[in-house]
């Protein structure tokens, strides 16, 4: 595939909705005191549950802080470019505007997953970033270049699991078109990765390791920058993510051929 | 006013069978944090997971049974103006509300009820110790949490007259209700500064407190002293509502005018 002309559609994408932002510059003050307020929020939690214990799962509180801020950073990622798409995805189907779409000469896919993106989210990434860095100071612990070498490894698999999974769920609006949000199912799923998975047990803990890897997703980079990283485990994610991937593109071809055939 | 409360319950009750689908997904919505927090808390204390497990089933049935969406509803008809519509009416929109929050508590309570029970059979750790009076009490507890809840979400709602961002107010209300009202974890694990707290402010009595009836935490004076607060921050909510509407009618009819 030409990666150029992606790379520059993509740029295109982004200026248009930087642009538009800007349109709504007074309300980054009040979306930057909510990001802080929802970081705190967590941060409190977390305190709370190690008044009680000095371990959670066989982590240590600074762990559990670095795997909160991965947690984070992902998050921001998919509020930065994958949720504001999701609405917009079910609204095409029900108009049959996703017609419109089909003609242009960009990958489909792509086109829906990427085409709105909502910047002041990344300040999430940010705070993500920063609470990495203080449980990583907390932990009394400094990476070296080969921990920070697999955790950008292990990041890059996570981001390609959610991006999967996440059109995997968006995909299915083509059969349901009746709610208005699918993304609270996933939302849903996502908060398990907030903890380790050493935590939970029994069947939970099979379906969210395995299943759906949510576990995997955040768990892996978070052990990686503290320095617990083992080659099979990256590999694993490696091959997972680039499985989903390919999952979420045949399931894409599927409803489509099925959104034509209903269509025509 | 019976009669009218007849009509109005039938007709919010055909309104929530046209959108079934809909009253499902929202009725399971609110499962997975109370279950992520239980896990933690049975990894905390593995030797009482069997009551976390009670505690935080009883968390999500009464949180369903006291929820609140009146906020969301008035934030958006005031700003949008579909509000006035609910004016012309002869019955005060008040009431609309609370036969809405009659019928869908009514249909989680049939549907949650016997989900409860069935589970009760095979997982020992849910079925309840509770005297009679330990029931009704439960029972009562729940009527009145349910209660503070609507009045806080109405009141906060009808900020809406005055503020654009209501909905943010009360995201940062229901924030602090989620660590005072005993959904993070049980307020006896709390550390001692914010259980303290958690007496006087009114979110314990939204959720915690029919569940410490439950398990038999409260009884006795405690039991009296939760009432008599619970009562008591109902009875300012009231007030407040009160006063909200009338200011919220002038400040209405200015703008209109």
């Amino acid at each position: 595939m030409n990666m150029r002309r992606y790379g520059r559609v993509f740029r295109e994408f982004f200026r248009a909705c930087l642009v538009e932002e800007m349109e709504y510059r007074s309300e980054f003050f009040g979306n930057f005191i909510a990001s802080f307020f929802g970081i705190a929020i967590a941060l409190l939690t977390v305190h709370i549950f190690f008044y009680q214990t000095d371990r959670l799962g066989g982590w240590t509180y600074g762990e559990v802080l670095v795997l909160l801020g991965v947690f984070n950073t992902l998050r921001g990622f998919i509020d930065f470019a994958l949720r504001p798409n999701m609405p917009r995805l079910l609204e095409h189907v029900r108009r049959g505007t996703l017609d419109y779409i089909l003609t242009k000469p960009v990958d489909s896919m792509f086109y829906v997953s990427f085409r709105h993106l909502v910047f002041w989210r990344l300040i999430d990434v940010a705070l993500g970033l920063g609470v990495i860095g203080y449980g990583l100071y907390v932990e009394r612990y400094v990476p070296s270049a080969a921990d920070v070498c697999m955790f950008l490894i292990v990041m890059v698999a996570s981001l390609l699991l959610i991006y999967s999974l996440w059109m995997m769920l968006m995909t299915t609006s083509f059969w349901v078109v009746r709610i208005d949000d699918l993304s609270f199912i996933f939302d849903s799923f996502f908060d398990t990765a907030r903890f380790p998975g050493s935590m939970y047990r029994g069947a939970v803990r099979l379906v969210i390791t395995y299943i759906l890897p949510a576990v995997l997703i955040t768990n892996t980079p978070a052990l990686a920058l503290l320095g617990k990283w083992r080659v099979p485990t990256a590999l694993a994610a490696l091959a997972a993510a680039i499985l989903f991937l390919w999952l979420a593109r045949r399931f894409w071809r599927f409803a489509l051929r099925f959104y034509t055939g209903a269509g025509g | 006013m019976i009669r009218k409360y007849i009509a109005l319950l039938r007709m919010k009750y055909i309104e929530m069978l046209a959108y079934r689908l809909a009253t499902f997904v929202w009725m399971t919505g609110a499962i997975t944090q109370p279950l992520i927090t239980m896990f933690v808390w049975m990894n905390i204390h593995p030797e009482e997971s069997e009551s976390f497990v009670f505690y935080f089933m009883a968390v999500i049935f009464v949180e369903r049974m006291t929820s609140a969406w009146d906020v969301w509803e008035l934030d958006r008809e005031i700003r949008e103006g579909t509000f006035s519509n609910w004016l012309l009416r002869p019955l005060h929109p008040i009431h609309w509300a609370i036969a809405e929050n009659i019928v869908y508590k009514w249909l989680f309570a049939v549907i949650l009820v016997p989900v409860w029970v069935a589970a009760a059979v095979f997982w020992p750790a849910l079925r309840p110790h509770m005297t009679g009076s330990q029931v009704a009490l439960f029972l009562t507890a729940v009527v009145f949490g349910a209660a503070l809840r609507f009045l806080l979400s109405y009141s906060c709602g009808l900020l809406a007259f005055w503020v654009t961002k209501v909905a943010a107010v009360y995201g940062v209300i229901d924030v602090i209700s989620l660590f005072l009202s005993g959904r993070i974890a049980p307020l006896e694990m709390l550390p001692p500064a914010l259980r303290e707290w958690s007496e006087w402010l009114p979110f314990r009595y939204m959720i915690s407190f029919p569940i410490e009836i439950a398990t038999g935490t409260a009884d006795g004076g405690e039991l009296a002293r939760g009432f008599a607060i619970a009562a008591g921050w109902m009875m300012a909510l009231i007030g407040a509502l009160q006063w909200l509407w009338k200011a919220g009618m002038r400040k209405n009819q200015a703008v209109g005018g």
